[in-house]
């Protein structure tokens, strides 16, 4: 009976690994923290939302459309936000985005509301029977989904051209630039496949957390993925999301109710203790 | 030369100073309230400045030090009801400067980001004890706070609490001014340009960057029981995740590494939101824009751009002095 | 101390001197003028409860405002509401209310919402005395110029054990109950309770907030063979427990839904998957009574925002601004604070038709006291039972009236 509440975290905590990946990927190219990830998987949300609810378009074409449009908030957002404060430090791309978090969440309030609504599903809602263990297919679509995720930007990363100058870039932006890459090119593409990231995770998460202006509140539980995975490594990301999800879930069966939400955030502050850069995470060499 | 302008800024800051003292008396009640908030939120923005603005380090959960001092303040003002607050402020403070100074220890080896989940885990934890641990804290139902006394007279209104807060507050300001301009300030600063370069200085890094997380937390605990008697009443949910983040803001908007930044990020954020507050549901539409048009325009804060202001007119100064031929009258 | 000494005084005095002094002339009672009435409150328009807020206060109270104004008003006065956002912030409450009171002159407050927020402000409120009318929480209020709305959660919790137990004789009853003072209001209530009759908790799973997965308590409960689980909990995380009992393949276990969590929003986030469970209601049905009271409410909410979907947040707004011009009319055209406290502590069965007759007394100032029982029949909340109420600690009830 465990097995299926395990499978259940391993699929939460691909849900925060969603989220986990789209802040690394930002943060390894651009060094920015993007406050505003989870926001942004909101958003798209909202715009299949619109499209099949009040639009009536049929929900895959409402999807892929959302889908775009994800991508393309990714590039707005690069767009409006970042480039003017290309020379600003970490803190404040981090209050500009923190400031776009607020904007979308009141934004998306005042033409959506603030109420909560269902999420069609990509997948069946039918409970599946393997042998001794019951699960469902939505956990392990949630499952597939992010694996496949993972698999593809891997080998967009590794194999593909446009995925090394991703990879040049986020080594060393004076390197690449010497090799001829468009450093501001990088960037933007960067922003618009975390953005594409963040319309995924909307797809898959919608349905099980319900669509709301809160919804950008996974993003929080993503830092904490990501960070507890080595933050800069994506792997690293998925790994320490998945992590967290099984940890939460686990919780009430070991601990009682009044220290198991601690638990999470307790094992984060003792992996970090113990290695820093956490579990698979790359040791940066600084400039001085 | 240096006379004179001692003699006249005396003249003009002790008028300033009567006047201050005076507000209570002219004020509406509200004004006064909102000034002894004002007044809690400079001192945690100054000891955020210290962690973030001096040392570099980022603190995502410092309203869990507020809600240290908040609670050690009511909890041991409802035990040991014959402590007077001026025994209650600095045991608050050195309450919460012990745990930062603990926490600073396993964080100093930490970089950036890390140190932000850390203190982000950190603040959720201090949160969820004080809702769990309701024998203590009465948890969700909150702690009324016994008022502060001072002998036979009760700081029970706002317009009393001002005499009690502001004065804490302005001393506290000249302390924090005192420790930048010393060896301490400087190495903070060091360390904060580079850490590397301040160890090539001789500067124990790990000294430095727990004392400011000691300080930091030692002020914001402060603040967190002046926070207490202002409110009366401390519930957990005064300190979540988006109090943490108002006081990022804060000196972010004010301008990090200057007391001068924290003060004013404190009276900038207090005063936005007093405009912004008849506008009920847009209200955080009109902040978010203003965070991030400020950020874009203002990148080194409003202290910053001063700065920068008045290097500018100082330049533009120099060189109509250069431009002006010899002779005119300039030595 | 030069620089920043001179430029910190200065900036203070610029601030004070925006805000200026405030001194407005004095009526005969605070927020009374020949002409109009003003209320307010401090609610949530940002958060995690700000459709409840925005619907109570601009689609509810300030839509029945709006109609009485254009019949005349009260006595002959307009009634204005101001209301600012504290976004479930305590702090932020105290701060909106303060200003309510100080520098907006309000009358009252009238529909705050939260725990937490109202409880802020709610010593401050009985010292100036200025009357808090109809928050939009469960907690029992004492005060002597403050009114519950809604039945309080202690309440509820009592007539729910009561009904279980002596109704519907079940014995192992089990809890899903949100981490906060919400859910542990009904904890603490009923756990005593069932201890008086010799029964205890079967089961008992605490949900933070902001959980989105519930596998594991669910999967706890299981394991617990209950009659009934009582879920405290709100739409979101309890059309998740519905689809995680679904999953587990319960049958036997009775989902029993509070107060808070009977609401259409409910049914519609489970996704059809909600048939059967039952719930303890505080309304009539918004969207599909018949009563000619709700009728009065929609055809409002079509005038004057039109489209809007009825629902319970702005049906209470609605409603609770009603029983607050009902009282003010009855208190006269010289009324007061103190006035408008006792006019309604001597209100005796309003007939309003939404609800059971209104009463208030010296000794109780709650508004409604009991609730319906209901089943979700196609995606409805159908009655169960009449309206239940506790009198002498016995459980009594009364038709619903169509």
């Amino acid at each position: 009976m465990l097995i299926h509440i395990v499978i259940s975290g391993i699929a939460t905590g691909c849900i925060y690994s969603l989220v986990a990946l789209g802040l690394t990927l930002i943060y390894k190219s651009t060094e920015h923290v993007n406050f505003a990830q989870g926001d942004m998987s909101m958003v798209s949300g909202f715009i299949a939302f619109t499209l099949f609810a009040w639009l009536k378009v049929p929900v895959p074409l409402a999807f892929f459309l959302a889908l775009v449009g994800s991508l393309g908030l990714g590039l707005v957002m690069e767009f409006l936000l970042v480039k003017p404060a290309i020379r600003a430090s970490h803190f404040n791309v981090f209050i500009i985005t923190l400031g776009a978090s607020i904007v979308m969440q009141s934004a998306s309030g005042l033409i959506w509301t603030h109420n909560e609504f269902p999420f069609p599903s990509l997948f069946p809602n039918k409970s599946l029977v393997l042998g001794p263990v019951r699960t469902d297919a939505g956990s392990l679509g949630i499952i597939f989904s992010t694996s496949l995720l993972m698999l593809a930007l891997f080998l967009f990363f590794k194999y593909s051209k446009t995925g090394t100058s991703l990879r040049a870039v986020s080594q060393s932006q004076q390197a690449a630039l010497l090799m001829g890459i468009s450093v501001k090119r990088c960037f933007a593409l960067t922003w618009a496949i975390s953005g594409l990231v963040a319309g995924i995770a909307a797809l898959l998460i919608a349905p099980v957390v319900f669509l709301s202006t809160a919804l950008g509140f996974v993003v929080v539980n993503g830092f904490a993925g990501a960070i507890l995975g080595g933050w800069g490594s994506l792997p690293g990301a998925v790994v320490g999301g998945v992590i967290l999800g099984v940890l939460e879930n686990i919780a009430p069966f070991y601990f009682p109710s009044e220290i198991r939400n601690i638990i999470p955030f307790a094992v984060l502050v003792g992996v970090l203790v113990i290695r820093p850069s956490g579990i698979m995470g790359e040791e940066r060499r600084r400039r001085v | 030369m240096r006379r004179v302008s001692f003699f006249r800024w005396t003249l003009i800051l002790v008028p300033c100073l009567v006047l201050f003292f005076m507000a209570p008396l002219v004020l509406s009640k509200y004004l006064v309230f909102i000034l002894n908030l004002l007044a809690v939120y400079v001192l945690v923005a100054i000891g955020l400045n210290f962690v973030m603005g001096y040392t570099g380090q980022i603190s995502t959960g410092h309203a869990a030090f507020l809600a240290l001092g908040a609670y050690f303040t009511a909890i041991c003002a409802t035990r040991a009801s014959s402590l007077p607050f001026y025994v209650l402020l600095p045991m608050a403070g050195c309450f919460a400067g012990l745990v930062g100074f603990l926490l600073g220890i396993p964080i100093l080896r930490l970089r950036g980001f890390y140190i932000a989940m850390v203190t982000l885990a950190f603040g959720a934890v201090v949160s969820e004890i004080a809702l769990q641990w309701s024998s203590l804290t009465h948890g969700d139902d909150g702690l009324r706070v016994p008022s502060a006394f001072l002998g036979t007279f009760v700081f029970d209104s706002d317009k009393r609490l001002f005499y009690l807060i502001q004065p804490v507050t302005i001393l506290l300001i000249l302390a924090a001014r005192n420790i930048v301009s010393t060896r301490v300030g400087r190495a903070f600063l060091a360390i904060r340009q580079s850490e590397t370069a301040a160890q090539t200085l001789g500067i124990n890094l790990s000294w430095y960057k727990t004392s400011a997380f000691a300080l930091s937390a030692f002020y914001t605990g402060v603040a967190g029981a002046l926070f207490a008697y202002a409110m009366t009443h401390i519930t957990p949910d005064s300190f979540s995740l988006s109090t943490s983040i108002d006081f990022i803001a804060m000196i972010v908007i004010g301008g990090m590494g200057s007391i001068f930044g924290s003060i004013i990020g404190a009276v900038i954020l207090t005063a936005i939101q007093q405009l912004l507050g008849s506008l009920a549901e847009v209200q955080m539409l009109v902040f978010g824009i203003a965070l991030i048009v400020f950020m874009i325009f203002m990148p080194r804060g409003i202290s910053g751009a001063l700065r920068s202001w008045r290097a500018a007119v100082k330049a533009r100064k120099k060189q109509s002095l250069e431009n002006t031929p010899k002779g005119e009258g300039y030595p | 101390m030069k620089a920043t000494g001179r430029k910190a005084i200065f900036v203070i005095f610029l601030f004070l001197l925006f805000f200026g002094l405030v001194s407005r002339g004095s009526a005969a009672e605070v927020g009374v003028s020949a002409d109009s009435v003003t209320v307010g409150c401090s609610n949530s328009f940002s958060g995690p409860l700000a459709f409840c807020g925005l619907e109570m206060v601009k689609y509810g109270a300030e839509i029945y405002f709006k109609q009485i104004n254009d019949q005349g008003g009260v006595q002959g006065r307009k009634v204005i509401m101001k209301s600012y956002d504290d976004g479930y912030d305590p702090t932020k409450a105290l701060v909106n209310t303060k200003r309510l009171v100080e520098q907006d002159k309000v009358f009252c407050i009238l529909e705050p919402q939260g725990s937490s927020p109202v409880e802020a402000t709610i010593d401050y409120l009985e010292q100036q005395k200025v009357p808090l009318l109809f928050p939009f929480q469960g907690l029992p209020l004492k005060g002597r110029m403050v009114f519950t709305a809604h039945t309080v959660y202690p309440r509820e919790a009592e007539i729910v054990v009561d009904w279980m137990v002596q109704k519907k004789g079940f014995k192992r009853i089990g809890m899903i109950y949100q981490d906060d003072a919400y859910g542990y209001t009904y904890r603490d209530t009923a756990t005593p309770r069932l201890k008086s009759m010799n029964m205890e908790l079967a089961a008992q799973e605490p949900v933070k907030r902001t959980s989105i997965d519930l596998s594991a308590q669910m999967a706890k409960l299981s394991q617990d063979n209950l009659d009934a689980l009582w879920m405290i909990l709100t739409p979101g995380p309890g059309a998740m427990a519905i689809k995680e009992a679904k999953k587990e393949g319960w049958t036997k276990t009775k989902l029993f839904a509070t107060g808070p969590l009977t609401d259409e929003s409910f049914i519609i986030l489970s996704g059809g998957e909600g048939e059967g469970v039952w719930g303890f209601s505080d309304w009539p049905d918004p969207v599909h009574s018949k009563k000619p009271a709700i009728a009065e409410y929609r055809a409002a909410l079509q005038k004057y925002a039109a489209g809007h979907v009825p629902n319970r947040y702005s049906l209470f707004g609605y409603f609770y601004a009603k029983l607050f011009a009902e009282a003010l009319n009855r208190a006269g055209k010289d009324v007061t604070r103190e006035k408008l406290v006792t006019t309604m502590e001597s209100m005796k069965n309003w007939e309003n038709g939404v609800i059971p007759p209104v009463s208030f007394s010296k000794d109780s100032h709650a508004a409604e006291q009991s609730g319906f029982m209901v089943e979700v029949k196609n995606n409805v909340f159908q009655p169960l039972s009449g309206w239940v109420s506790l009198e002498n600690g016995k459980l009594v009830e009364r038709p619903l009236g169509e």
